[in-house]
């Protein structure tokens, strides 16, 4: 597999040294020629030391019969920029960009970037695994606005001793399973809620509030 | 001390550019290795650039490289030294003569240097010659031709 990686910061020079070591042919632009000679010395002549935004050094990097292009630079612009030509000018079969404003991850989605890997979005989640209670962790998106879900009922939330049928949630959304004693069960028809089950739902971002309004409730006055 | 009795190398790569200082590289290649009954092998790197696949077939079939090759076999024949020629494609040209000096157990690598300047006149050493210099476990000798009569008149 051929993968032109644009950003050599750690993470595309860790990328482009596991690539090359695992034997994938892979060629890292980084367009400060200091840091880009740095990288050559380390890993060796797969280097070009250009500016992967520019359409023309993209092409001469290899984009052209690339499987993978991968924007790792830290600047959201323009890993955007890159993975928009990347894909439209020479038709990148698969295109990944590192995303570090969790607010640009609709816009990414939208102007066809293939992945999106969030490190804020990454950190956030696991932050949030620590402080379950009262909030709503984000296990993963599952397509474009659509996320799984993990609520932890707590003494006092309003679907305590109801089943989550019963449950109203927003169109599009639905309770899938409930974790309790570390075992997860479908939803069956005589399934009743109780304090410290996980429940794991489905719903979309702008849907949020509901969800936690109706299986956390109102925490806070909030 | 050096000791005199051992010879000065036991196999050299020879960088071929076809460029006119491959004459002199390969001739003073052959002088020395006649002396220490030396193997030389002069390499011929075709930098392949990234948009096309590392192994596309580009090398053989050019007729340049071969001419390259052939110009460099020949004088050394003509000198009375057997020389084996290789064609190498790679990415980057210095990399490739120190893994081909590498691979073959040189313990000399021969680089011929064309005198040139960048613009505003300093001497540009090139990039390969410098990742040689700097990568090659064996030792490095670069043979840089004769400057330009006119230039040399002016310094």
């Amino acid at each position: 597999m051929f993968v032109v990686v644009v950003g050599g910061g750690k993470v595309g020079y860790y990328l482009t040294r596991e690539l090359a070591e695992s034997g994938h042919e892979v060629v890292l632009m980084e367009k400060d020629r200091a840091r880009a000679e740095q990288i050559t010395d380390e890993i060796g002549s797969i280097v070009v030391a250009k500016d992967g935004c520019e359409g023309i050094y993209l092409g001469e990097a290899g984009a052209n019969r690339a499987d993978i292009v991968v924007a790792v630079t830290g600047d959201d612009e323009d890993n955007l920029v890159i993975c928009q030509m990347a894909k439209h000018h020479f038709s990148v079969p698969r295109t990944i960009a590192r995303v570090n404003n969790p607010l640009n991850e609709p816009l990414f989605r939208d102007l066809g970037v293939d992945e999106i890997i969030s490190p804020t979005r990454m950190i956030l989640g696991s932050i949030e695994q620590d402080i379950p209670v009262h909030e709503l962790l984000h296990l993963a998106p599952l397509s474009r606005d659509f996320e799984l879900i993990e609520a932890q009922l707590a003494e006092g939330s309003p679907a305590i001793g109801r089943n989550p049928r019963d449950i109203e949630l927003p169109d599009g959304c639905a309770i899938v399973a409930v974790v309790r004693d570390q075992e997860a069960h479908g939803i069956g028809a005589d399934t009743v809620l109780r304090p410290g089950d996980r429940v794991i739902a489905t719903g979309r971002d702008e849907y949020e509030p509901d969800i936690r309004r109706a299986l956390i409730g109102e925490v806070g006055g909030s | 001390m050096p000791d005199r009795s051992r010879p000065i190398f036991h196999r050299a790569v020879i960088a071929l550019t076809g460029g006119r200082v491959d004459t002199e590289t390969v001739r003073m290649a052959v002088e020395l290795a006649r002396s220490s009954k030396a193997e030389l092998v002069g390499v011929h790197v075709v930098q392949i650039d990234w948009t096309q696949p590392l192994d596309a077939d580009i090398a053989s079939a050019s007729e340049e490289a071969q001419r390259v090759l052939d110009q460099a076999e020949s004088l050394a024949e003509r000198l009375g030294q057997r020389m084996e020629s290789v064609l190498v494609q790679a990415r980057a040209v210095g990399a490739a003569l120190v893994d081909e000096a590498v691979e073959r157990e040189a313990d000399l690598l021969i680089l011929g240097l064309p005198y040139r300047t960048r613009f505003g006149g300093d001497f540009a050493l090139g990039r390969w010659i410098l990742y040689a210099l700097k990568n090659a476990p064996c030792a490095v000798w670069v043979v840089r031709e004769p400057m330009p009569e006119e230039e040399e008149g002016e310094s």
